[in-house]
């Protein structure tokens, strides 16, 4: 048995919660969307009621009670009483984020949500009188009594809670008593267990004259409710093995051990747990003990929960070993073996096997985007509800699956995007309809997998960026000079400038302190990017590009001014050798290269990083094009391509911050430090200088 | 006539015998019993409290109960036994 036991099955209960959370958003979903089908409605009713049933084992009582009230009303929805109205699916809405409020608090021991009461009443008033659900069944989910209730209505019994009753026959033997152990102290500890019906089974008891008094003929008949192992059950009688007659077995059987001959006043009381009679087949304790329903549940749905510290542990150690057998094959390739060798042959084999682990791990690691998306949801509907806007979410590719650290990280950045998007992307109703657009403004949630990144857009339909106005303010705030020439682009990036907010009265939205600077810079630390693109009345996209995992990457080792770099193998295009017929000066000192008609902007990576001074001829040097952000391309000059591999990201965000052009760091076979590069960010922060100025040596 | 009879606080495996030989003794009366300083109700002890309500009940005489001790009720709880089952009926 584990330490405490309690604590992992109220941990079990809380992920279950979670689960049943997202069917209820699902089901609700489906509901507004026009499914009127019974089963969906029992779906939503059963998710809220597997909760109240699990809070009641856990004497979770704010929650308990408004579980109830919304089952309530899920009731009257369900018998037809009520009819699922725009009005009613909107507080159905709230009632459920309420209630995951609600989960979130019983977990954390914090308060609850405060609005709850105005939003059960509102439902309330929706569903009209409540039938005859009396306040009784509120009373029978005081702690313990969740296994009654279940079996009280076994209409929408439901597995997924837990429950367990067992039945206990315990006869002592003389030398039971006669060894000082005491049958009172057993039945007390059972009693610990959960909840107990004792029955004391005596037969007619000989004439006192008779009666030896040391003699045994008690028995006891002990039903168990709660969630308990036989083997906590065993336990107890540890100490009274071989003096006692011990039976243990599910409840529900009709014990065939209790000794004949009882007198009236041991007559079966009303038991309070009797459980279908298919259930019945009692079984000995020697028989495999029916396990608890979370194994049961776990065959189920064939998954099974992880501490995510343990699949990080996995992931590191994978990583150590994509390192050590880099270092591996470059001992090998030192060695002078030949390529055909058994030792080459068994080491790309390794290889091999080490890729594909490495794919299992990461593929542990990645989650669906849609629990994430839900969240938006409840954003959205929060949002609008706060301004007064009508708002519709359309979520798209919610099964993309993203590394669990990435979706945890992204929640705050993404949040506050979606805020914007109800705040300052869409219109009021009225300035929509003016527009001739519908007056319900959509924002659209998508998720995709794009070039070995994980592409995530929040996009709306409003009126798109004012440019004209967030000048004025860049202007205002002296982020830009008055008569700077920008491009849109460069215009709609000032957004991501610290200090920058287009709202000229703070909301209670957006204005939280948190502009777009902590967005990208959240988005950043993940190495990610994110972009904008605005059409003016047609509306504004922000594009999220993050890596699929923060653990590896395929990376291109290159050379440059001595030193190694990795450049990630996603972000390049093609490579070529330079001719110096491919170069043109352009300005000063900058070049660009034309390749197959097009002109990419030509940087000097051994420059742009500080390793040396612009060269003077890039004859015969290697360049990498680069893909940014935006779609277009440049090009990276660098002495020379060593291999190609795949590394192991060592983040230098904690110790260093955020380095321009730098996402992150690695070890190399040989042990070295290389740092990985961002092309992007790189060549956003880029000088651009290409050519040498002659006149410091002529001098 | 009626006799009382007050328990010990310890009704364990000791305390059996000397139990069984004070119910004997007052076999025969209506019988009242004091449980009011009873710490430990063991389940020997039980045994013969409930085989003599049983001999009152089949012989006609009472047995009831003067005192209660909250560790005795608590005891009889757990052993799943109510109070009816220590007490007979009065003399018809």
């Amino acid at each position: 048995m584990t330490q405490d036991p309690m604590a992992e099955i109220r941990a079990s209960f809380f992920v279950e919660c979670e689960e049943l959370l997202e069917r209820l958003q699902d089901a609700l979903t489906a509901i507004e969307a026009g499914d009127h089908d019974p089963e969906t409605i029992n779906v939503v009713f059963r998710a809220v009621h597997s909760i109240k049933g699990g809070a009641g084992a856990f004497a979770l009582l704010p929650l308990v009670a408004f579980a109830h009230r919304f089952e309530t009303v899920l009731d009257a929805l369900r018998s037809g009483q009520m009819q699922p109205s725009p009005e009613a699916i909107k507080r159905f809405f709230q009632a459920a984020d309420l209630m995951q409020d609600h989960v979130r608090a019983a977990r954390d021991g914090t308060a609850g949500p405060a609005n709850a009461d105005e939003v059960l009443q509102a439902l309330e008033a929706l569903a009209g009188p409540p039938a005859e659900k009396p306040l009784a069944e509120v009373a029978e989910f005081q702690p313990l009594a969740l296994v009654l209730d279940l079996d009280a209505d076994p209409g929408i019994a439901d597995s997924a809670e837990p429950q367990t009753a067992w039945q206990v026959f315990f006869a002592p033997h003389a030398a039971l008593y006669a060894t000082g152990n005491e049958p009172l102290h057993l039945l007390r500890a059972l009693s610990a267990l959960g909840t107990v019906e004792t029955r004391c089974a005596y037969p007619a008891a000989p004439d006192l004259i008779d009666l030896d008094p040391e003699a045994a003929w008690l028995a006891w008949q002990i039903t168990l409710a709660g969630e308990v192992g036989v083997d906590d059950i065993r336990e107890v009688f540890d100490f009274v093995e071989g003096v006692c007659a011990l039976e243990i077995g599910p409840a529900g059987g009709t014990n065939a051990c209790t000794p004949g001959g009882q007198t009236e006043t041991t007559q079966p009381r009303p038991a309070a747990l009797h459980l279908p009679a298919a259930e019945a087949a009692p079984a000995r304790a020697s028989g495999p003990p029916p396990q608890p329903t979370l194994a049961a549940k776990a065959a189920e749905s064939a998954t099974v929960r992880v501490d995510l510290e343990r699949i990080d542990r996995l992931v590191n150690l994978v990583g150590e070993l994509v390192i050590n057998q880099a270092m591996l094959a470059q001992s090998v390739a030192e060695a002078g073996l030949a390529p055909s060798s058994a030792v080459a042959n068994g080491l790309e084999a390794f290889m091999m096997l080490t890729r594909d682990l490495q794919d299992s791990v990461m593929m542990i690691r990645a989650q669906p985007v849609k629990p994430l998306f839900q969240r938006m949801a409840r954003i959205v509907r929060e949002a609008s509800a706060a301004i007064g806007k009508e708002v519709r979410l359309h979520p798209e590719g919610e099964a993309t699956e993203v590394d669990k650290t990435v979706i945890e990280r992204l929640a705050d950045p993404l949040t506050h995007m979606v805020r914007n998007a109800v705040d300052h992307g869409l219109e009021t109703p009225e300035a929509r309809q003016r527009a001739g657009k519908p007056r319900e403004g959509l924002v659209t949630l998508r998720a995709m997998h794009r070039a070995g990144r994980v592409l995530i857009e929040v996009e709306d339909d409003g009126a798109g960026i004012n440019r004209a106005k967030v000048r004025e303010i860049a202007i205002s705030r002296g982020l830009i000079a008055a008569d700077a020439v920008l491009s849109n682009a460069e215009i709609d990036a000032l957004l991501f400038l610290p200090g920058f907010s287009t709202a000229t009265t703070v909301s209670a939205l957006s204005g939280r302190g948190v502009g777009m600077d902590v967005v990208r810079q959240a988005i950043q630390s993940l190495g990610g990017r994110v972009t904008i693109t605005s059409d003016p009345g047609l509306g504004s996209k922000f594009s999220i590009s993050l890596p699929l995992t923060l653990a590896v990457l395929d990376g291109m080792v290159v050379q440059v001014a001595g030193q190694k770099l990795v450049v990630p193998l996603s972000s390049i295009l093609e490579t070529a050798a330079l001719t110096q017929d491919d170069i043109r000066a352009l300005g000063p000192q900058t070049h660009v290269i034309s390749v197959r008609g097009a002109i990419v902007p030509l940087y000097d990576l051994g420059t742009e990083l500080g390793f040396r001074q612009p060269r003077s001829s890039y004859d015969g040097s290697i360049v990498l094009f680069c893909v940014l952000d935006n779609g277009s391309s440049a090009a990276l000059a660098v002495d020379a391509i060593l291999e190609q591999r795949q590394v192991v990201i060592k983040g230098l965000q904690k110790a260093y911050g955020h380095i321009p052009g730098v996402a992150a760091a690695t070890i190399l076979g040989d042990g070295q430090i290389a740092l990985i590069l961002d092309p992007a960010d790189l060549v956003r922060s880029a000088t651009g200088h290409t050519r040498a100025i002659a006149l410091a040596l002529a001098g | 006539m009626s006799a009382e009879l007050s328990l010990a606080a310890r009704l364990d495996l000791n305390a059996a015998r000397p139990l069984h030989a004070a119910l004997l003794a007052h076999r025969g009366d209506d019988l009242v019993i004091d449980a009011g300083r009873v710490q430990h109700l063991g389940a020997l002890g039980l045994q013969l409290l409930l085989a003599a309500a049983q001999g009152g009940r089949q012989a006609g005489f009472a047995v009831s109960f003067a005192r209660r001790s909250p560790e005795f009720d608590e005891a009889l709880r757990l052993y799943g036994v109510t109070l009816d089952d220590l007490q007979a009926g009065p003399r018809p």
